[in-house]
């Protein structure tokens, strides 16, 4: 098997891949981060009354199709690599939502991941 | 030391969960081509067995992704989640015969590198967490 090329179906797949991850953890952080939550299966119970695990799994549920379809078109080990984008969407999503820090070294981290996303992307 | 012990354990069960996702994923996908949106794509693709695998390594990575939320930040905890990237990697160049090329040698180097700087901010950032280290910034 050849390396795959990167067309613009497989770029969509790509981009709302990033989307729908992004989405979905953020969803989870807000359900599984709220401090009123409580313990133990009370916690699950409380969460699942509530609207934010839900649209997690959605986003999820949705985001399942569309990366099979997007490892159908690449072989796996591109694909996992150019995955490795959502941990930089995450981290700014973050920073953007929930305030988290962006230290030096975390800044450092994620220009070097998207800079490895770069050179698989541009590669092939 | 307990937090240290229950992250790992935690992010080793993860990463496992995540590989045999990733792999059932691809398994699916070969198995459903070709790609298209139509019912008859979702027939093939749920008609063999490899997405239930992709099922219960997503829905087991969900519940222990789920317990290690409840303390850890988001960020660092979904790139420590990450270096599932290693592992998937080597398993295809074994299971599927993928070419290892030069950009995807290099690329997952500087996504390993990018992953390890992520993974000692967390740490640095959970010093001061728990106890007795000054609040550093």
């Amino acid at each position: 098997m050849s390396t795959g090329s990167i067309t613009p179906l497989v770029a969509l797949l790509w981009v709302l891949n990033v989307v729908l991850d992004t989405g979905g953890q953020l969803a989870f952080k807000a359900a599984a981060g709220d401090p009123a939550a409580g313990d133990g299966f009370a916690r699950w119970l409380y969460m699942a009354r509530r609207p934010w695990i839900w649209l997690g799994i959605a986003s999820y549920v949705i985001e399942f199709l569309i990366w099979i379809a997007f490892l159908s078109l690449l072989p796996l080990s591109q694909a996992i690599l150019l995955g490795s984008i959502n941990i930089v969407a995450i981290m700014v999503a973050g920073r953007l939502l929930f305030g988290e820090k962006l230290t030096r070294l975390r800044v450092a981290g994620i220009l070097l991941v998207t800079l490895g996303v770069a050179i698989v992307g541009v590669g092939g | 030391m307990k937090r240290g012990w229950f992250y790992l354990i935690g992010f080793l069960v993860l990463v496992l969960f995540d590989s045999v996702g990733a792999i059932s994923f691809k398994y699916a996908g070969m198995h459903a081509l070709p790609v298209e949106a139509s019912t008859a794509w979702l027939l093939r693709l749920f008609g063999k067995p490899w997405i239930y695998g992709a099922v219960v390594g997503y829905i087991g990575a969900f519940f222990t992704w789920m317990t290690l939320l409840k303390h850890a930040p988001i960020g660092p905890a979904f790139a420590a989640s990450h270096l599932e990237v290693v592992s998937v990697m080597l398993l295809s160049i074994w299971l599927f015969h993928e070419p290892l090329t030069l950009p995807h040698v290099l690329g997952a180097i500087a996504i390993v590198a990018g992953i390890v700087c992520l993974g000692f901010a967390e740490s640095r950032e959970h010093v001061p967490e728990e106890g007795s280290a000054p609040a550093q910034t």
